[in-house]
C-alpha cells in the first residue's frame, strides 16, 4: 500500500515540479543549515545559547611505568582548549613535563612525564591539574615495569599468543574425525553446541567493550553507540562477504566445468534462495530456475554439490576469522594487562583463554565435518582456519602490550563482535538443512541442548579468566 | 577457488590489524619521543631538551622539548606573573597607618581596607583561582599597633556579596565584624583600643564563612606590648591552603600565599641574630597545621599574648585560626628548611627555607635592612620610622 502511494505521489510531483526546480530545492536545506550554523557560531548566538559555564575534561588514558618515570598519556576530552599546570603522584605534587606542549587543543592528547622512583607492585592514583585548579586522576592497581617494544618482550609476548590462540585452537581441529562419523540428531548438537559457544563470545566480547568504555574511554568518544554501530556494520559486511564468496565460487565453478554460459543472476538466485528454510521450497525453487534458464539438469546437480561443499567450507572460515578478530581482542587483553600491571589478571587470562580456545577449535570444526574432500586438502585447509582463528592472538598481545588504545580495543572488540554474530546467524540457518523433514527447521532436541551446552562450556570456562 | 575465501579472511584480518596500528600508532609516537628524549636533539626546536625531577640529588630525572611543570624547581622568570602576593615583601611588610593624636592624647592609627570578589590570580604557577581579598592580595596587609593605641579601619566593600572585617582580640559588640555585614558599594569604620598585645588573625565573617575565609579574605593583626620586644628581624608567616576543585580539600597548601615560593627563593637571615615569626594558621577544610623549623629550636609564645615562652621546641602544631610567635637563633650558616610536619601540606607547597648568612654590624644599620624589625620608641620618629616603612593603607 504505502509503496503504490509513494509511487503515485512521485509521479504527480515529477509532473508539476520540473528537473531545475528540484535540484534548486536540494540546494535550500543546506543553505538554510549554513545560515543556521554561522548564526549559532556568531557572537549574537552564542550568547543565546550559551548560558552555563564550559568545564575542563581530561581523560587519562594510559599509564606507563617505565625506569624510574611514570608516562601519563591524557586527552583533552573537554569542550575548549585546556592548560595543564600540574601532575602529581597520590596527591603530592611532583616535578613533571609534558609534551608535545601544556596547552591541548581540544580531543588532542599529551604524555606527562613524571620522574619518580616507584616500587614495583605498589597501587598509584595519578593526577592531573588543569590551569583552573580541577584536578583529574587515575587508579593503577599495582605498578609494574611497562614492557618496551624489544626483541625479547616481543618474544615473550609472541610465545603466549601461540601458547594462548594457536596450541588450543589446533588442538580441538582434532575432533574433526569425530564429529564426521556421527548421527545427524548428534551433529545437530554439535553445530549448535558451537553457535552457543559463538553467542556467548559475542555477548562477552561486548560486555568487554563497555568495561573497556566505562574505565578508559572518554565520554566525548560515545563508546558505547560507537561499538553497536561497529558490531553491526561488521555483522553486515561479513554477511555480505561470504555470501558473495560462495556465490563467486559456485558461479566459477559450474562456469569452469560445464563451459555452458549461464546468466549469473540465476546462479545467485538459486543461492540466496539457498536460505529458504524447508526442502520443498526449495526444490519448487529450483524447477522454477531451471525452467526460466537455459541450464540444464546437469546444471542443477552440480550446483547442488558445490554448494554442499562451498556452504560449510565458507561458514568455517568465516567462524575462523570471527575466532580469529575475537582472538584478537583476547590477545589484546592479555597485552594490556600486563602492560596496566594487573599481573593477578594476566595470570588467569592466560590460563582462561588457553582453556576456553580449545573449545573454538570445535567450532571451526563442526560445520565442515559432512563435507566430502580429500584427507590432504581437508587437513590443509583445517590448519589453515586453525591459523587464521589462532595467529590474532599474537599480534592482539603485540598491540596491547607495546600501543594499547582503549578506542582501537573498543572497535576491535567490536569488529570481532559482528564477525561472531555473523557467524552465528550462518550456522543457525546451516543447521535448519540438517534438521528432519517435517519438524520445526531450528527447535529440535539436540538443538536447544547443544546450544545451552555451548552457553554453559563458555561460561564455566570463562570463570577461570 | 578453495584458497579464495581463505585469502579473503587473510585480508581481511591484516586490514584490521593495519587500521589498529594506524590507531594505535599516535600512541606509539609518544612513546618513542619519550623514550628516546635524552637523545633526540631536534634542530628545529630552539630550546635544549630541559631537565626536570634535578631538585633533590639522587632523584630521578627526565628530558624533554615539551613545557616543564613544576613548581617545585621554578626558577625567577617561572614565577606566578600574576601571584596573589608577592611572598617576599609580604613577608617582612608591616602597616602601621597613617598615626595621628587623638583628642586624649593616644595615638591614632587609621587604615583603609578594602575587600573584593572578582580577583581571578595565579595561586601557583599556571593555576588560577577566584581568590576574594582584602587589598588586593591573600593574605591581606598585615596590620600592627601598639597595645592601647586607638585603631581606626575605614573598610569598603567592593565586592559583589556582604563582606566584613572581623579581628580577634578585645572590642566592643558593634566593632566584632558578625553582626553588621557591609552590602557591596557599602562603607564601615570599626574603632576600637588596641588589645591585649599579641598576634590575631582577621578575617571575613560573612556566611558561609568557611567559603569566605577560604577564598582569602584573612590577614594578621599585631599587637604590640608597651614595652617593646627585644629588637630582631620580624616577618610574617601565614599559612593557608587553597581548594581549586571546591571538594572540601585543599589543593595546595602554603606559607605567605604561594606555594614552594621560598623553595627557590630563599628567607635570607643572619647568623645569630634573633629572627621573630608571627605565625598564623588560616587553613581551612584540614583542622591542623603545624610548623618544623630544621636544625634548630626556638621559643615559642601561643597567641603572643605572654613575655615569657611556653616551650623550647623545633615543631608547633595549630587548630584552625590558632597562631603564635616563634623566636630563634641560628648557630651556623648555610641553607635550612622549614615546612609543614604534616607531610602531605609540606608536598603540596608547605615547604621552604632559610638561608643564614655570616651577619655583621653594618648589615643591621643597613638601609636595605629598614623596616625589617620594629622599634617602638621610632613611632614618631620620621624617616626610618614604622610610618613610612611599612607603607600606608
Amino acid at each position: 500500500m504505502a509503496r503504490v502511494l509513494s509511487e503515485d505521489g512521485s509521479t504527480k510531483a515529477g509532473k508539476r515540479i520540473s528537473h531545475k526546480t528540484s535540484v534548486i530545492l536540494a540546494f535550500v536545506p543546506i543553505i538554510v543549515l549554513t545560515g543556521m550554523l554561522i548564526f549559532l557560531f556568531s557572537p549574537y548566538g552564542q550568547s543565546l545559547i550559551n548560558v552555563g559555564t564550559p568545564l575542563p575534561q581530561v581523560t587519562i588514558e594510559k599509564i606507563e611505568f617505565h625506569d624510574n618515570q611514570i608516562l601519563v598519556f591524557i586527552r583533552n576530552t573537554g569542550p575548549m582548549d585546556i592548560v595543564i599546570s600540574q601532575a602529581d603522584v597520590n596527591d603530592r605534587i611532583q616535578s613533571a613535563a609534558i609534551e608535545p606542549s601544556s596547552k591541548i587543543s581540544r580531543l588532542s592528547e599529551a604524555t606527562v612525564t613524571i620522574p619518580f622512583p616507584w616500587i614495583p607492585g605498589t597501587p598509584y592514583e595519578i593526577g592531573i591539574t588543569t590551569s583552573d585548579g580541577t584536578r583529574f586522576s587515575k587508579s593503577v592497581e599495582a605498578a609494574t615495569l611497562a614492557p618496551t617494544p624489544d626483541a625479547n618482550q616481543a618474544l615473550l609476548f609472541t610465545s603466549l599468543g601461540v601458547y594462548v590462540g594457536v596450541i588450543p585452537i589446533l588442538i580441538g581441529l582434532l575432533w574433526y574425525p569425530y564429529i564426521r562419523r556421527i548421527s545427524v540428531g548428534k551433529y545437530s548438537f554439535f553445530l549448535s553446541l558451537t553457535a552457543g559457544l559463538l553467542v556467548f563470545l559475542g555477548i562477552d566480547a561486548l560486555l568487554e567493550v563497555n568495561e573497556i568504555v566505562i574505565e578508559n574511554l572518554a565520554a566525548v568518544f560515545n563508546g558505547q553507540a560507537l561499538s553497536v554501530m561497529v558490531t553491526i556494520s561488521s555483522f553486515a559486511i561479513l554477511l555480505y562477504t561470504s555470501e558473495r564468496l560462495t556465490q563467486r565460487a559456485i558461479e566459477k565453478s559450474v562456469v569452469g566445468k560445464t563451459r555452458l554460459s549461464t546468466p549469473s543472476s540465476s546462479a545467485g538466485e538459486t543461492l540466496n534462495q539457498d536460505r529458504s528454510y524447508t526442502k520443498n521450497q526449495k526444490d519448487e525453487f529450483y524447477s522454477e530456475s531451471a525452467k526460466g534458464s537455459a541450464s540444464t539438469r546437469e546444471i542443477q546437480i552440480q550446483l547442488q554439490k558445490y554448494q554442499q561443499l562451498l556452504k560449510p567450507l565458507t561458514i568455517s572460515m568465516m567462524i575462523a576469522i570471527g575466532i580469529g578478530l575475537h582472538n584478537f581482542g583476547e590477545g589484546l587483553a592479555i597485552g594490556a594487562a600486563m602492560l596496566l600491571g594487573e599481573v593477578a589478571l594476566s595470570t588467569f587470562l592466560i590460563v582462561g583463554f588457553t582453556l576456553h580456545n580449545t573449545t573454538e577449535g570445535l567450532a571451526i570444526v563442526a560445520p565442515i565435518a559432512k563435507s566430502e574432500a580429500k584427507r590432504s586438502t581437508m587437513i590443509r585447509r583445517l590448519v589453515m582456519m586453525g591459523l587464521i582463528a589462532g595467529v590474532p592472538t599474537i599480534a592482539g598481545t603485540w598491540i596491547g602490550g607495546f600501543l594499547y588504545s582503549p578506542l582501537a580495543a573498543v572497535v576491535f572488540l567490536s569488529v570481532g563482535a559482528g564477525a561472531i554474530f555473523q557467524v552465528v546467524y550462518s550456522l543457525i540457518s546451516w543447521i535448519s538443512h540438517h534438521q528432519k523433514p517435517k519438524s520445526s527447521p531450528y527447535i529440535s532436541g539436540p538443538v536447544v541442548a547443544g546450544f545451552i551446552t555451548g552457553l554453559l562450556i563458555m561460561y564455566f570456562t570463562g570463570l577461570l579468566i | 577457488m578453495r584458497i579464495s575465501p581463505m585469502l579473503i579472511g587473510v585480508a581481511i584480518i591484516s586490514t584490521a590489524v593495519a587500521v589498529i596500528i594506524t590507531i594505535g600508532a599516535g600512541g606509539y609516537k609518544n612513546i618513542n619521543s619519550v623514550l628516546n628524549a635524552s637523545q633526540t636533539s631536534d634542530p628545529d626546536k630552539e630550546s635544549n631538551p630541559k631537565v626536570v625531577g634535578s631538585h633533590t640529588p639522587g632523584y630521578p630525572i627526565a628530558t624533554t622539548s615539551g613545557n616543564i611543570l613544576d613548581p617545585l624547581q621554578t626558577t625567577e622568570d617561572g614565577d606566578p606573573v600574576d601571584a596573589v602576593v608577592d611572598p617576599m615583601k609580604y613577608l617582612r611588610e608591616f602597616n602601621y597607618g597613617k598615626v595621628s593624636r587623638s583628642q586624649d592624647g593616644k595615638t591614632l592609627r587609621e587604615f583603609t581596607i578594602i575587600a573584593s570578589d572578582n580577583l581571578v590570580k595565579e595561586i601557583s604557577p599556571g593555576v588560577f583561582y577566584n581568590i576574594w581579598t582584602f587589598n588586593g592580595t591573600v593574605p591581606g596587609p598585615t596590620i600592627r599597633a601598639t597595645e592601647g593605641d586607638i585603631v581606626r579601619i575605614n573598610f569598603i566593600n567592593n565586592g559583589s556579596m556582604p563582606h566584613s572585617l572581623h579581628l580577634h582580640g578585645i572590642h566592643p559588640a558593634n566593632m566584632d565584624g558578625v553582626f553588621e555585614m557591609i552590602s557591596p558599594g557599602g562603607e564601615f569604620t570599626y574603632e576600637f583600643t588596641a588589645e591585649p598585645f599579641g598576634v590575631f588573625p582577621y578575617h571575613c565573617h560573612m556566611t558561609p564563612l568557611e567559603e569566605h575565609i577560604a577564598h582569602g579574605l584573612y590577614g594578621v593583626f599585631i599587637v604590640d606590648p608597651k614595652a617593646p620586644r627585644p629588637p630582631a628581624d620580624e616577618m610574617v608567616m601565614v599559612m593557608n591552603g587553597y581548594d581549586t576543585d571546591f571538594d572540601a580539600e585543599n589543593n595546595f597548601y602554603t606559607v605567605n600565599g604561594v606555594p614552594y615560593y621560598y623553595m627557590h627563593h630563599p628567607v635570607q637571615i643572619q647568623k645569630d641574630r634573633l629572627v621573630r615569626i608571627y605565625l598564623v594558621n588560616m587553613l581551612e577544610f584540614d583542622p591542623l597545621n603545624n610548623f618544623h623549623l630544621h636544625a634548630n629550636m626556638f621559643d615559642y609564645y601561643p597567641s603572643g599574648t605572654r613575655l615569657q615562652p611556653d616551650e623550647l621546641t623545633d615543631i608547633v602544631t595549630t587548630n584552625q585560626g590558632e597562631r603564635g610567635i616563634l623566636e630563634f637563633k641560628y648557630k651556623y650558616p648555610g641553607k635550612f628548611m622549614f615546612h609543614a610536619h604534616k607531610t602531605e601540606f609540606a608536598e603540596k607547597g608547605w615547604m621552604g627555607t632559610f638561608l643564614v648568612t655570616e651577619g655583621n654590624e653594618s648589615q643591621k644599620s643597613n638601609p636595605a635592612n629598614s623596616g625589617i624589625f620594629y622599634d617602638s620608641l621610632n613611632n614618631t620618629i620620621a624617616g626610618k620610622s614604622p610610618v613610612n616603612s611599612g607603607g600606608q593603607l
